[in-house]
C-alpha cells in the first residue's frame, strides 16, 4: 500500500493532464504538460512545494478510507494505461483509428466514472450529493460502466 | 378439416390444361370424329375492347354409341386470351351451364381443345343445339400502331371466316358486329350462291357466309379494320379485398387495379395544349379520361389513391337509388400508358351476410365490381380475397362466374389488426374475364363459434389488464430499488 | 411544498393523489391538444408527406423497413447523384428512420400493422406531446410552482414556432429531435442536481440519440459545456458538476460516434472542441479542489496559478495549433455563416440558396411566439432572481438560442423551447401572486421561499427584497386587471396558434388548395399529378434532370434516379445542373448526354399564378453554375442593361436562350391567342413567338403547367445537330408540296 499512497497524487496529475492534452490531440504529447507544474514550481521556492507535497501525502493517509484507496489504485491503473495508450498512439500511429479511440475513450471514460464513484463514496462530500447513497453510487457505476463498454465494443468494430 | 376437401374437389374440377386429364383421354391426337355440325352461326362482337363470340351449332352425333364429349379447337395464344366460356343448351335453358375444361391432346401441335362435356350422353343420330359463350382478351390491333393524340383511333382483328371446327361443318355463317358503321378496310372472300362477294355490310354489321360444307379443321382467314375511338382498357391485375366484420357490422371493400390501355401509342410525346383545346370541344377521345363504378345501393365512404396518396379528382354520389362512384386518373391515359390505383369502401353488413337457420352465416357478394364503361373492360387476373372474421370455420363457395376461368381458390389464415390466431381467408383467382361478369354473385358460407366471437374483446380486455396490472407491479418494485438496494 | 391555492381547502394525503391524478389528466389532454392543432393539414388534404427532406427520409423510412436494419446501414443508392451514387447509410442522421422503424415493428407485434405512411406522417405530432412532456419536466425542475410547468407544456404544445416543423406529414429530424433536445436538456439538470451518474448516463443516451436524429445536435454539444464553464466561472464548480458533466461527456461522445455520419468528428472539428476542453478543464478542477481539501488555503493559492496556468496556456497553445496544422477540421461553412450572416451569400451560394438558411426577419419572432416573446425576458430575469444551477443554464440558453435564432429562421426551432419554459415561468409566477385569494402574509412565504433556494451559493438577501413588493398585492381590482389581462393574453394566444398554423404550416405543398368560386376547395395537384405519370409510363431507370429541390420529390414520388437532390452535398453536381438549365441548348445538350439524362422537369408556375417556381429560382441557379465556371455562365447576363430580372420582350438574349427559359415557356403562347400570352407570376406579357425547342420534346405537362417534362431527343439519325433537324423539319411541314420533291432530287443525285 505504501507505494500507491505515494504514488496516488501524480498519477491523478498526470492523467488529468493527459486529459487535457487530448483537447490538444497528437501533435502535444503528453509530456510537456505534465513537466509544467514541475518547472514553474521549482522557479518558486521549493520549501513552499516540499511542504505542499508533505502535506497533500498526510492528509491522503490520514483521512483515506481503505476501500476508496482500493479506487485510488484503480484510478492510477487506468491513468498508466491511458498514458501507455496515449504515447504508442502518438509513436506508432494511430492507423485503426476507432480501436485507439474506443480503447483510449474506455480508459478515460472508466478513468471519470470511477472518479465520480470515488467523489460520491467520499464522507466529505455527502452534502453533495443529498440523494446519491454510496449504494446507489456504486449500482450507477455499474450501469454507466456497462453502458460505456457496450459503446466502445460497438466502435471499436 | 372439411374445408380442403372441398376445395381439393374444387381444383381438381377447375384445372386449366391438367396434364393428368390429357393422359386419361388416351393417346388421342385429336378428337373422334364423331359428331358433325349441321348448323353454325358464329356472332363475333367486336363492340367493346374485347371480342365476344357467340357459337350456336347445332350439332349431330353420326357415330354408333352416345357421346358426351364435344370438342372446340384454339390456337394455344388464343387459350392464354380466352376466358368466360360458357356452353347452354340452347333449346333447354333449365340445363343449365355445362362443364367445360381445356384439354392437350397433341403435345407436339399448337392446338388445344375446349372439351364440352354434355350432361347427358348424345344418342346416336341425334341433335342438340349448342349455345358457346367466350370472350378474346387483348384481342385487338391497333392500325396505325401509333396516332396522333387527336387523331382517330382504329383497332384491327383477325380471325378466321370459317369457325375452326374439330367436325365437318354443313353450313356456317359469321357475323361481326361493330361499334360503329366505319369499317374501313376489312377482307372480302368471293361469294357463293346468290351472294356475289362475301361479307356482306349491313349498318354495322359484317356477315361472311352462309358457307357451304367445310371439312374438319377448316380456317379462311380474314381481318376487319374498324374504328374505335374510345380507350382500350386492360386491367392486367385486380386485388379485389372483402373484409367481414361482425363486431364492426360492416363489409368493407378494397379493389387494386394495375391499368393498361392497350390501343393506340402516342406517334409524338404528350401535348397539354392540344389536350385542353381538344378538351373544350369535347369531342370523343381514345384516351381514358373517367372511370365509373356503379356500386352496390348503401356504399360509403369511398376512398381513391394511388401509389403516391389520395386522387382528389373523383366524386361519390350517393343516395337511395345509386351509389356511383367516378373518378378520373391523374392524366388521361393514352395508348401504352399505364396507371395503377387504388379505391375502397364500406358497406353495412346486413346487406351483404345473413345468418342461416344452422347457426352458419352466408355472405352474397358480387364477384366483380368494376368500372361500368361503354367500350367495356377485360380482366387478365382477378384475385378476390374474402376475409372473414377471426375464427371462421367450414368455409364454402359457390360462384356464378364460369367455372373454367377459375384458377385457384385456397383458404388461408390473414393476420391483421388485434388479431391473435388470424382471420380466415378465402382466395379466389380467376383469369380473363371481362365487365360482363360484374353481376355475378359469389356467395361464401362459413360458421362462426361463439368463442370465436367473443375471442377479441376478450383478448384485448385481457391484454389490457395484463398491461395495467404489470405497470402497477413495475411501479411498486421501482420504488424499492433505490432505497433497498444493499 | 407547492402554494397553489386552489387546492388548500382539500387535506394533504387526498390532496397530493388528487393532483397527481389531475396533473396526469391535464397533461395527457395538452399531449392531445398538441397533436390535435397539428392534423389540420391532414383534415384538409390528407395523409401525406409534406415539402421536399420528408419525402427522402420517407424514401429511407420505407427501405430500413423493406430490407432490414443492417441493409440500411451499409445502403448505397444509385438511383440519387446520378452517376455519382450516394453513401445513404453513412450519410443520414438515422434516428428518425429508425424510429418509425421501430414503431412499425412494434405496433406489429402488438398486432395492429399501420401502414408505414401513417406512421411517418403522424410521427411528428406524437412527438409533439412527448414535447410537451418534456418541458413539463424541465420547467418543474426551475421552479416549484407547478403551474409553471404545466404552462410550459401548454406553451410548448401549440407555440407555432414549434408547430412548423411538427405538423402532421413534417416527417423530418426536427420532428423527433426537438423532443429529445428538451429532453436531454432536462436530463442534464436532473443530472447536475443530484450529481447523479445514472442521470448522466441517461442524458448521454439522450444525446446519443439526438445525435442521431438532427445536425442541430451541435448545439447541445456546445451549449452544456458553455453551461459548465459559466457555473465555473462564477465560481460555482461542485462534485456534482464534475460528476455529470464527465459521465455526460464521456458516454455521450462515444455515443455520438457510433453513427457512421458523425463517426471521428466529435474529436476532430472544431465545434465538437468545447466539450472536450471543457471535459478536461474539469478533470484539472476536480484534482485541484481535491487538493484544496488537503492542503491550507494559502499554499494552495500558490499552487493553484502555477498549476493551472500552466496547463491552460500550454493546452491552448496546443489548439491553436493543431486546429492550424489541420489536424482538426476548421468550422464548417454553416457554421461559419452563423457568425457571419453574410459569409454565405458570398461562398457558398449554395447555403444561402436555401430559403431556411436566411436570417430571421423581425416579425417572425412574433408571429412564431406571440406573447411568449415578451414574457421571455420577464422569464429570464426571474431566473436572475433565484439563480440556481439551473437557472443559469436557462439564461445561458436563452442568451445562445436567441443569438442563432436571429441568424437563421431554423434556428428558432431550438430558441422555441427555453421561451416556453421561461414565459411559463414569468406567466406561471404573476397568476400565482395574483390568482392568490388569501390575503398575501410575508410570514407563510417566507419559508418556502428559502427552501427554494436549493442551492446554498444562492444568493439571497438581495432577492427577498425584490420578491416581498410583488407579493403584496391587496387590492381585488388590481387582481382582477391583471388576472383577467392575462386571461386574454393566453386566450389570444391560443387563438394565434390556431390561426398560423392552419393558415402557414398546413400546407404539404405538394397539393395546392384554392378556393372555387362557390367557396369550395379545389385541390391542384400538379406535382403528383407529373411524378405519377414519369412513375408509371418511363422507363424504371429513366434518369430526371431538375434542380435540386425536387430531387427528394422525384425519388420518393415518381421513383426514378435524379442528378441532383436536395442532400446537397456535391457543389460541383449541383452547379453542373444549373449550368445546364442556364446555358443554351447547344452548352447544354452534350451536358445532358454525359450525364444520360432522359427527361428534365421544370417547375412552371406562370399560368396558375404559383410564385414558387424555377423561374424564379433561376438567378440561384446562374449564381451557383457561376461560382464553378465563371466564365461561362454570368450573373449580369440574365439581367437587362437596367438592372432587370425579366422575362417578357425584354429579356435579354442570354435570357431568352437559356434552357430554362425555353422550357418554361415553350408552347405557353399557344394557349392563349396571339400575343396575348400572359405570366402570371410574373406580370409580365410575352413576346408573340415563342421559344423554340431543338434538343428536346416535351412530354408531359400537367393541367395546371406547374410540372412541365422534356424528353431529351436522341442523336439525329442523319448526324445533323438538332437545331438544323429541327429547322429542316420545320421548314418541310410548311413548304412540303414544293420542296419535298427538290431535295429528294439533290439526294439521290
Amino acid at each position: 500500500m505504501a507505494k500507491s499512497r505515494n504514488v496516488t497524487p501524480a498519477p491523478a496529475a498526470a492523467a488529468a493532464a493527459a486529459a487535457a492534452a487530448t483537447t490538444a490531440q497528437p501533435a502535444a504529447p503528453a509530456a510537456p504538460v505534465a513537466a509544467t507544474p514541475a518547472k514553474k514550481t521549482t522557479a518558486a521556492s521549493k520549501q513552499n512545494w516540499d511542504q505542499l507535497f508533505n502535506n497533500l501525502v498526510s492528509y491522503y493517509q490520514d483521512s483515506t478510507p481503505q476501500r476508496t484507496k482500493l479506487i485510488d489504485a484503480f484510478l492510477a491503473f487506468l491513468a498508466v494505461v491511458g498514458v501507455l495508450q496515449f504515447v504508442y498512439c502518438v509513436l506508432a500511429g494511430n492507423y485503426p483509428f476507432n480501436a485507439f479511440l474506443s480503447g483510449f475513450s474506455a480508459t478515460v471514460g472508466q478513468f471519470v466514472l470511477t472518479a465520480s464513484l470515488r467523489i460520491q463514496t467520499t464522507e466529505a462530500n455527502k452534502a453533495d450529493f443529498p440523494s446519491v447513497s454510496p449504494e446507489r453510487a456504486f449500482a450507477d457505476f455499474v450501469v454507466c460502466s456497462l453502458i460505456l463498454h457496450f459503446f466502445c465494443v460497438n466502435f471499436i468494430n | 378439416m372439411k374445408t380442403s376437401a372441398v376445395f381439393s374437389a374444387a381444383l381438381s374440377l377447375v384445372a386449366l390444361v391438367s396434364p393428368s386429364a390429357a393422359k386419361s383421354t388416351t393417346a388421342l391426337l385429336t378428337p373422334p370424329q364423331v359428331f358433325k355440325n349441321t348448323n353454325l352461326v358464329h356472332v363475333i362482337s367486336v363492340e367493346k375492347n374485347y371480342v365476344k363470340e357467340n357459337v350456336n351449332v347445332l350439332i349431330e352425333n353420326i357415330s354408333k354409341e352416345p357421346q358426351d364429349e364435344y370438342y372446340l379447337p384454339f390456337t394455344a395464344d388464343q387459350v392464354s386470351r380466352l376466358g368466360g366460356v360458357e356452353v347452354k343448351d340452347r333449346k333447354d335453358a333449365s340445363a343449365g351451364p355445362f362443364s367445360t375444361q381445356t384439354v392437350e391432346l397433341d403435345p407436339e401441335s399448337d392446338t388445344l381443345y375446349l372439351r364440352i362435356q354434355l350432361p347427358t350422353p348424345l344418342k346416336a343420330g341425334v341433335q342438340q343445339t349448342l349455345g358457346i359463350t367466350y370472350y378474346f382478351l387483348d384481342a385487338y390491333k391497333p392500325l396505325p400502331a401509333s396516332i396522333k393524340q387527336d387523331d382517330i383511333q382504329f383497332l384491327a382483328y383477325s380471325f378466321s371466316a370459317y369457325l375452326p371446327s374439330a367436325y365437318a361443318t354443313l353450313k356456317q355463317k359469321t357475323e361481326v358486329k361493330f361499334p360503329s358503321s366505319t369499317i374501313p378496310d376489312y377482307t372480302r372472300l368471293p361469294g357463293s350462291g346468290d351472294v356475289k362477294e362475301f361479307p356482306q355490310k349491313q349498318g354495322s354489321k359484317l356477315t361472311y357466309g352462309p358457307f357451304t360444307e367445310q371439312p374438319a379443321g377448316a380456317v379462311e382467314p380474314v381481318q376487319v379494320r374498324f374504328e374505335f375511338n374510345k380507350p382500350v382498357t386492360h386491367i392486367s391485375e385486380l386485388q379485389r379485398d372483402i373484409e367481414v366484420s361482425h363486431w364492426g357490422g360492416n363489409v368493407a371493400f378494397e379493389e387494386r387495379y394495375t391499368l393498361y390501355h392497350h390501343g393506340a401509342n402516342l406517334s409524338s410525346l404528350f401535348n397539354r395544349v392540344k389536350w385542353t383545346q381538344a378538351n373544350y370541344y369535347n369531342p370523343t377521345t381514345h384516351a381514358l379520361k373517367e372511370l365509373k363504378f356503379p356500386l352496390r345501393i348503401g356504399s360509403a365512404d369511398p376512398y381513391y389513391t394511388d401509389v403516391i396518396g389520395n386522387v382528389s379528382t373523383s366524386r361519390f354520389r350517393s343516395n337511395k337509388r345509386e351509389a356511383l362512384l367516378e373518378i378520373k386518373p391523374r392524366y388521361p391515359i393514352f395508348g401504352g400508358w399505364k396507371y395503377p390505383f387504388t379505391i375502397g369502401w364500406n358497406s353495412d353488413a346486413k346487406n351483404f351476410v345473413r345468418a342461416t337457420a344452422s347457426g352458419g352465416y352466408v355472405l352474397n357478394v358480387p364477384f366483380l365490381e368494376g368500372p361500368k364503361q361503354v367500350e367495356g373492360v377485360e380482366y387478365e387476373n382477378v384475385r378476390v380475397r374474402v376475409v372473414l372474421p377471426e375464427g371462421a370455420e367450414n368455409v364454402k363457395y359457390h360462384t356464378t362466374i364460369p367455372e373454367i376461368s377459375i384458377t385457384d381458390a385456397s383458404v388461408v389464415i390473414h393476420q391483421t389488426f388485434l388479431d391473435t390466431i388470424g382471420r380466415t381467408a378465402l382466395i379466389i383467382k380467376a383469369r380473363n374475364l371481362v365487365d360482363d361478369f360484374r353481376e355475378r354473385e359469389l356467395v361464401v358460407s362459413y360458421d362462426l363459434p361463439l368463442a370465436a366471437r367473443l375471442r377479441k374483446p376478450l383478448v384485448v380486455f385481457g391484454s389490457a389488464l395484463v398491461v395495467f396490472v404489470s405497470t402497477w407491479v413495475l411501479g411498486s418494485l421501482d420504488f424499492s430499488f433505490s432505497s433497498k438496494r444493499k | 411544498m407547492s402554494a397553489d391555492p386552489l387546492h388548500v381547502l382539500a387535506n394533504a394525503g387526498k390532496g397530493q393523489s388528487t393532483r397527481t391524478v389531475l396533473r396526469v389528466i391535464i397533461l395527457c389532454l395538452i399531449a392531445a391538444a398538441a397533436i390535435a392543432s397539428r392534423l389540420f393539414s391532414v383534415i384538409r388534404f390528407e395523409s401525406i408527406i409534406h415539402e421536399f427532406d420528408p419525402w427522402f427520409n420517407f424514401r429511407a423510412t420505407k427501405y430500413l423497413v423493406a430490407n432490414g436494419f443492417y441493409n440500411f446501414w451499409n445502403w448505397f443508392d444509385d438511383r440519387t447523384w446520378h452517376p455519382l451514387g450516394r453513401v445513404t447509410g453513412g450519410t443520414l442522421y438515422p434516428g428518425l428512420m429508425v424510429t418509425s422503424g421501430a414503431i412499425y415493428h412494434a405496433l406489429r407485434t402488438l398486432t395492429i400493422p399501420v401502414d408505414i405512411r401513417n406512421i411517418c406522417v403522424l410521427l411528428a405530432p406524437a412527438f409533439s406531446g412527448l414535447t410537451a412532456f418534456a418541458a413539463y419536466l424541465l420547467t418543474n425542475e426551475m421552479t416549484t410552482s407547478s403551474s409553471a410547468g404545466l404552462l410550459a407544456a401548454v406553451f410548448m404544445g401549440i407555440t407555432p414556432g414549434y408547430i412548423s416543423r411538427s405538423v402532421a406529414g413534417s416527417y423530418d429530424n426536427e420532428a423527433i429531435a426537438i423532443f429529445l433536445l428538451v429532453f436531454t436538456f432536462y436530463l442534464w439538470i436532473k443530472a447536475l442536481k443530484q450529481g447523479s451518474m445514472l442521470w448522466g448516463a441517461l442524458c448521454a443516451l439522450f444525446y446519443g440519440y439526438m445525435v442521431a436524429s438532427w445536425g442541430g445536435y451541435a448545439f447541445i454539444t456546445c451549449l452544456l459545456p458553455l453551461h459548465a464553464f459559466v457555473l465555473i466561472c462564477m465560481g460555482r464548480y461542485s462534485t456534482r458538476l464534475y460528476v455529470s458533466y464527465t459521465t455526460w461527456y464521456a458516454l455521450g461522445t462515444l455515443a455520438s460516434m457510433q453513427i457512421p455520419f458523425v463517426g471521428f468528428l466529435p474529436v476532430k472539428t472544431s465545434e465538437h472542441m468545447p466539450a472536450l476542453g471543457i471535459f478536461g478543464f474539469l478533470q484539472l478542477l476536480g484534482f485541484l479542489d481535491y487538493v484544496r481539501s488537503a492542503i491550507p488555503g494559502r499554499q494552495f493559492q500558490t499552487f493553484l496559478w502555477l498549476f493551472t496556468g500552466g496547463v491552460f496556456s500550454v493546452a491552448l497553445a496546443a489548439l491553436v495549433v493543431v486546429t492550424s496544422a489541420g489536424i482538426i477540421a476548421p468550422w464548417g461553412g454553416r457554421f461559419y455563416s452563423l457568425w457571419d450572416t453574410s459569409y454565405a451569400k458570398i461562398h457558398i451560394p449554395i447555403i444561402a440558396s436555401v430559403s431556411e438558411h436566411q436570417p430571421t426577419a423581425w416579425p417572425a419572432f412574433f408571429f412564431d411566439l406571440n406573447f411568449l416573446i415578451w414574457l421571455f425576458p420577464a422569464g429570464v430575469y426571474l431566473c436572475f432572481q433565484q439563480l440556481a444551477d439551473e437557472h443559469v443554464f436557462l439564461v445561458v440558453y436563452s442568451l445562445f438560442g436567441s443569438y442563432f435564432a436571429g441568424v437563421m429562421v431554423r434556428l428558432m426551432l431550438t430558441l422555441t423551447p427555453v421561451v416556453c419554459v421561461t414565459a411559463a415561468v414569468a406567466a406561471s409566477s404573476l397568476l400565482d401572486t395574483y390568482l392568490s385569494d388569501k390575503s398575501p402574509n410575508p410570514e407563510e412565504y417566507h419559508p418556502e421561499d428559502s427552501n427554494d433556494a436549493t442551492s446554498k451559493k444562492a444568493p439571497k438577501a438581495g432577492l427577498k427584497s425584490t420578491n416581498k413588493p410583488v407579493v403584496g398585492i391587496y387590492g381585488f381590482v388590481s387582481k382582477g386587471v391583471i388576472v383577467s389581462a392575462m386571461t386574454i393574453y393566453l386566450l389570444l394566444f391560443v387563438l394565434h396558434c390556431t390561426w398560423v398554423t392552419s393558415n402557414a404550416y398546413s400546407s404539404p405543398s405538394v397539393v395546392l388548395a384554392s378556393k372555387m368560386p362557390d367557396g369550395s376547395q379545389h385541390i391542384i395537384d400538379d406535382y403528383r399529378e407529373a411524378y405519377q405519370w414519369l412513375r408509371q409510363n418511363t422507363k424504371e431507370d429513366a434518369k430526371i434532370m431538375s434542380w435540386w429541390d425536387y430531387g427528394y420529390q422525384i425519388g420518393g414520388m415518381a421513383d426514378r434516379p435524379t442528378l441532383v437532390d436536395n442532400n446537397t452535398w456535391n457543389n460541383t453536381h449541383i452547379a453542373t445542373v444549373g449550368k445546364a438549365m442556364s446555358s443554351s441548348e447547344e452548352v447544354s445538350y452534350p451536358i445532358m448526354r454525359q450525364h444520360e439524362v432522359d427527361y428534365v422537369l421544370v417547375v412552371f408556375g406562370g399560368l396558375l399564378g404559383y410564385s414558387g417556381d424555377d423561374i424564379n429560382k433561376f438567378l440561384w441557379m446562374v449564381r451557383i453554375a457561376e461560382g464553378i465556371w465563371p466564365d461561362e455562365v454570368k450573373e449580369r447576363d440574365f439581367f437587362t442593361p437596367r438592372g432587370e430580372y425579366r422575362v417578357d420582350g425584354e429579356a435579354t438574349e442570354t435570357m431568352k436562350n437559356s434552357l430554362m427559359y425555353k422550357m418554361s415557356y415553350y408552347n405557353y403562347n399557344t394557349l392563349f391567342p396571339p400575343g396575348q400570352a400572359q405570366d402570371r407570376v410574373r406580370g409580365s406579357r410575352l413576346p408573340e413567338v415563342g421559344p423554340t425547342l431543338n434538343v428536346l420534346d416535351e412530354a408531359f405537362t400537367s393541367e395546371n403547367w406547374i410540372i412541365r417534362i422534356y424528353k431529351v431527343k436522341d442523336l439525329d439519325n442523319l448526324g445533323r445537330d438538332h437545331a438544323s433537324a429541327a429547322a429542316f423539319e420545320r421548314g418541310q411541314k410548311k413548304k412540303r408540296p414544293a420542296k419535298r420533291r427538290g431535295t429528294r432530287y439533290l439526294r439521290t443525285e
